[in-house]
Order: structure tokens, then sequence, then C-alpha cells
């Protein structure tokens, strides 16, 4: 059942071609004292099938409202945006959304949480608590199954939350500066994982990073905002894992410098007029 | 990981046991202490006629009418008669009302038009309803529980939906976007986070239900540990009133112990949280 109704999704984005499609999106809120604040200017991206995309811009700029439009959270003030070739109007659970904070509820255990979303797609018990057990053992959490968030340090939440989103098996991957919480080897490990995570299943990716090297190691393109209203104000095509093999052999290449400074320069500019 | 951990949690009892064991018998012995002065200088007071033993009561003679009114039945009968009476509206005040302010989540229209009803409720001290209670539903059992669940109703019913309004939004969201109906976000996000909010109101609760309950034996009743107090208190029976307020201090610590072993039992995250924090 499952695998036909993904088998399903995946020839209509087939036939699209695109992902994620934004065309002429702003948004703007309201404050206090009913101010405007616009804050996406305008955003136009085609976002191509099983393609690894980065998003980098600087803090503030409208990143994660852009991410909670593509869930569905939220509806732009203006403009259109296509899922898998479909209009979005509400959450339909084909995104997996791995937001900012690590989000875990705190009434349930470490593998009831893993396995919500699988809760929420109707699978028994017995099922989705074998899946979870499966990934939090892989990935070093099996110990902690039956602890309560709590009682984990920070890493491990945001590991927990990356696995929830993981286990949900969803078409497209939202992920919301998913390693910020993470040491630096923690962090390269869990890069090489889901990359691997990816090519095997075919997903589509769209990663906000504000480690630009990090952008640069998994991505096949890169976006990179501008200051709030923000808008895409380049984009790079990177490819080095994809034709590598792997982060870290992008890493090492002599082409990751050049796209480091020329992304740096993108976002410097932007810096040095904040302050 | 695992030697790690235990080699925590054989510390930890080593812990618990040096710290735990010299202080407790400290602090219980000098506490037995105290009430046995208390007790000793009552007493004798009262056998050299320093206080009055008629208006004060003394311990030889709260034991006598402790000892008559077991050997009688009559102790048992009141105080079953005031806790099954308590633990009853308990139940049903609380979990009605729990259910309600829960269910306001779903409609913030019924929320808002209810809203001042529940204020003025809520402001109204519940003893006052207890004649006309007692009119409608009679002197026995039965008008105690209504009593003591209207008093615990409106109290449990605030806490539930404020306990809704505490939700973190983001998780609301995280469900949405899982593709969650609003009946999986009621159950799996609005329940759980409430329920801090309903314990707390639970522990309070116990409290109002027990007034509630003494307060209608106060006025008219055929048996409870109210009606006990009253009719001594009224017959000048000194001894027999002490009997009562000391059976129904037990009674209100017993029935405080229970409800905040559920609490730990219902939140069993809270106190994992709280461990860590120690
Ligand atoms: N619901 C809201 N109501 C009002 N303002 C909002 C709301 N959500 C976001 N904003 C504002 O929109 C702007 C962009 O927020 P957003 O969280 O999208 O930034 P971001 O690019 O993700 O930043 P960061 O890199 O720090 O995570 C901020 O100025 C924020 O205050
Ligand atoms: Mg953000």
């Amino acid at each position: 059942m499952m695998l036909n109704s993904a088998q399903a999704v995946s020839d209509v984005t087939k036939e699209v071609g695109n992902a994620i499609e934004l065309q002429g999106i702003k948004k703007h809120f309201y404050d206090k004292d009913e101010n405007i604040i616009q804050v996406i200017k305008d955003i136009t991206l085609e976002i191509k099938n099983k393609e690894f995309i980065s998003i980098v811009g600087p803090s503030g700029c409208g990143k994660s409202t852009m991410f909670n439009i593509i869930a569905g959270l939220m509806q732009p003030t203006e403009g259109k945006v296509k899922v898998l070739g479909e209009d979005i109007v509400s959450s339909t659970g084909h995104v997996g959304y791995m937001m900012q904070k690590d989000l875990l509820f705190p009434w349930r255990t470490i593998i009831e949480n893993v396995s919500l979303g699988l809760e929420v797609k109707g699978m028994t018990k017995k099922e989705r608590e074998d899946i979870a057990l499966d990934y939090l053992a892989k990935y070093g959490l099996a110990d902690f199954a039956h602890a309560y968030p709590s009682t984990l340090s920070g890493g491990m939440r945001q590991r927990v939350a990356l696995i929830r989103t993981l286990a949900m098996d969803p078409e497209i991957i939202l992920l919301d500066e998913p390693f910020s919480a993470l040491d630096y080897q923690t962090r390269l490990v869990l890069e090489e994982e889901i990359l691997g995570i990816l090519r095997d299943f075919g997903k589509t990716a769209v990663l906000i990073t504000h480690d630009i090297g990090e952008a640069i190691a998994m991505s096949d393109r890169i976006a990179v905002m501008t200051q709030r209203p923000t808008c895409v104000k380049k984009i790079y095509d990177v490819g080095l894992a994809v034709e590598l093999g792997s982060g870290m052999k992008a890493r090492a290449d002599h082409r990751y410098n050049d796209f480091f400074e020329n992304i740096w320069a993108d976002l410097d500019i932007q810096i040095g007029r904040d302050s | 990981m695992e030697m790690v951990q235990i080699e925590k949690v054989s510390k930890d009892s080593v812990n618990k046991a040096k710290k735990k064991l010299s202080p407790f018998i400290i602090h219980n012995l000098s506490r037995l202490g105290i009430i046995i002065t208390l007790l000793a200088v009552w007493e004798l007071a009262a056998f050299l006629k320093w206080i009055n033993p008629f208006l004060l009561g003394s311990p030889s003679g709260i034991w006598d009418e402790t000892v008559r009114l077991i050997q009688s039945g009559q102790l048992y009968t009141d105080m079953f008669a005031t806790v099954y009476g308590t633990i009853l509206g308990f139940v049903i005040g609380s979990l009605l009302g729990s259910a309600i302010g829960l269910l306001l989540w779903y409609s913030k229209t019924l929320a808002t038009i209810i809203d001042p009803f529940v204020v003025a409720l809520n402001g109204l001290p519940k003893i006052a309803l207890a004649p006309m209670i007692i009119i409608w539903f009679g002197s026995g059992m039965f008008s105690k529980i209504i009593l003591a669940s209207i008093a615990t109703f409106i109290v449990a019913l605030l806490s539930a939906y404020q306990g809704t309004h505490q939700i973190d939004s983001n998780l609301v969201n995280l469900m949405k976007s899982l593709g969650s109906s609003k009946g999986q976000i009621f159950k799996k996000v609005v329940i759980p986070s409430s329920l801090p909010w309903i314990i707390s109101a639970f522990r309070l609760n116990i409290g109002f239900a027990l007034i509630a309950v003494i307060g209608g034996e106060f006025i008219s009743s055929d048996k409870g540990l109210g009606r006990m107090i009253f009719v001594a208190g009224n017959l000048f029976n000194l001894n027999v009133v002490w009997v009562g307020v000391l059976s129904l201090m037990a009674v209100a610590i017993i029935l405080y112990v229970i409800v905040s072993k559920m609490e730990n039992r219902l939140i069993p995250w809270e106190d994992s949280k709280r461990q860590k924090e120690n």
C-alpha cells in the first residue's frame, strides 16, 4: 500500500519535473501597532525533483517563513506554491519538515516522538515502533528509546527530530538548520548520512543553513538570499557532492574555496549594509 | 554507555541511603518529641485544672472518646460518609470540568460566549449554594456529592481551559505539517500539554471538595465528620469535637497524598524534568 502510493506520487513528479515551484511569492506580517512588516519581497524558485538545494541568507531575512509557506502552515500574501505539481492549500504529509527548534513532545518518550508521524498516518504500534527502533539504533540512540526528551542533550534532541522527519519517509524534506546544535564531527557524519539516504531513496531536499561550507559540501544548488524583505539574490550550481561521491571529498576539492569566497562575498556585503 | 549508567545508578542509591537515613530519623524523632511534650503539658494542665477541660478537652478524654466511637462504629460510619462524598464529588466535578474545559479548545466562539458566566460562578463561594442544594436534593449523601461536584467543577474547567491556551503553537504546526486532523491534534497535543494544569487543579479540588462536604454536613445531614463536629460542638462535648477534627485532618492528608501520587503517575515527564534539574 505504502509503496504503491509513494510510487504514484513519484510518477506524478516525474512528469512535472519540479518538486516545488514558488511563483512570485510575497509575504508580509503586521506587528502589534498594525505596521506592515515586509518579509518576503518576491521569491520565484523552482526546485527540481530529487535535487538537493541549500538556502543561505542573513539572519531574520525570511528563510523559515518561506519553509512555513512550502509546508502549507502559512499562506503567502501573494503568489503561487506548487508542491509535487499540486497547489498547496494545507499540509499533506508529503513534505517532511524539520523545524528550526528541535520540537520534541516533552510528554512522549524518544521512541514515541520518532514514531509520531507514523502514528498520524495510522500505522499500528508494532509497525511504527519497529521502524523507529531501527532508526534509533542506526543513530546510536537506542539506549534512550524510552527516556523523555528533557533528559537528552541538545545535540541528541536535534538528532531525534531529524530521525522523526526521516522516519516519515516523505517525498520532500525541508531541513531548517538541522545540525546547528551538533558538534563538528557529528555534523560531518550526519551530513554524509543524509546525503546517502537522499541518494538511495531519491528524495528532494531543501536545507537552510548558516554554514556556507556545509551548503557547498552537500548541495546541487545554493540559493543566496538578500536581507529582509528578501528575494533570491543568486543561485550557484555546485553539485560537488554528487560528482565526487561524498561531502568530504567536496570539501577537499579546489572549487570548494572558490564557491566559499563568492558566497561569502554575497553575504558579506549584506551584513555590512545591516550594521 | 551502559557502564556509565550503571555507575550513576549505584552512586545515586548510595547517596540516597547515606543522605536519607540520618536526617530522616532525626526529623521524625524531633517531631514525635514535640507532639508528646505538647500532649503531656496539655494533659497535666487539664489534670491540675490550670485550664478548663470542659472548654478545651484533654488528651485522655479525647482518647476515651476515640475508643468509644470506634467501638460503637460511629467514627467509621461518619468518616466513610465524608470520604465517600468527597471522593465522588471530586471525581465527578473534576473530570466533567476538565473535559468541558478541554473541549472549549475546539470552539473559540463558544468559549467567548460562556466566559462571563464561568467567571461569575467562579467568584461565588460555592458553600452559599448549600441550603438550596439541600432543599432540592435532601440532607443525605446525594446533596453532598452534588455540592462537592459544583465546588470542583468550575476550578477544573477554568484550569483545563487555561491549559489549552499555554500550548506551544509550534507543536500544533508540527502536527499540521505531518498532515494530522484537528482530532489528532486535540488528542496528541492539547490533552497532554494541558495535563499539568488539570492536575494542579486536582490538588486544589480535593481540598475544595472536602470543604463543600463538611459545609453541607454542618447545615443538614444524618452522618459525616462535619455532622459529628457540629453536633458535639452544640453539646459542648469538646473531646468529641477533637476526635472529629483530628479524623478530618487525617482524611485530608491521606486524600492529598493520593492525589499527589496520581500526579507522578499521570505526568511522568514532569518528574524526569525535575530529576534532571536536581
Ligand atoms: N508570525 C509572524 N508574525 C510577525 N512577524 C513574523 C512572523 N513570523 C516571522 N516574522 C518576522 O519575519 C522575519 C523573518 O523571520 P524568519 O523566521 O523567516 O527568518 P529566518 O530567515 O528564518 O531567520 P533565522 O536565520 O534567524 O532563522 C523576522 O523579522 C520575524 O520577526
Ligand atoms: Mg529561521
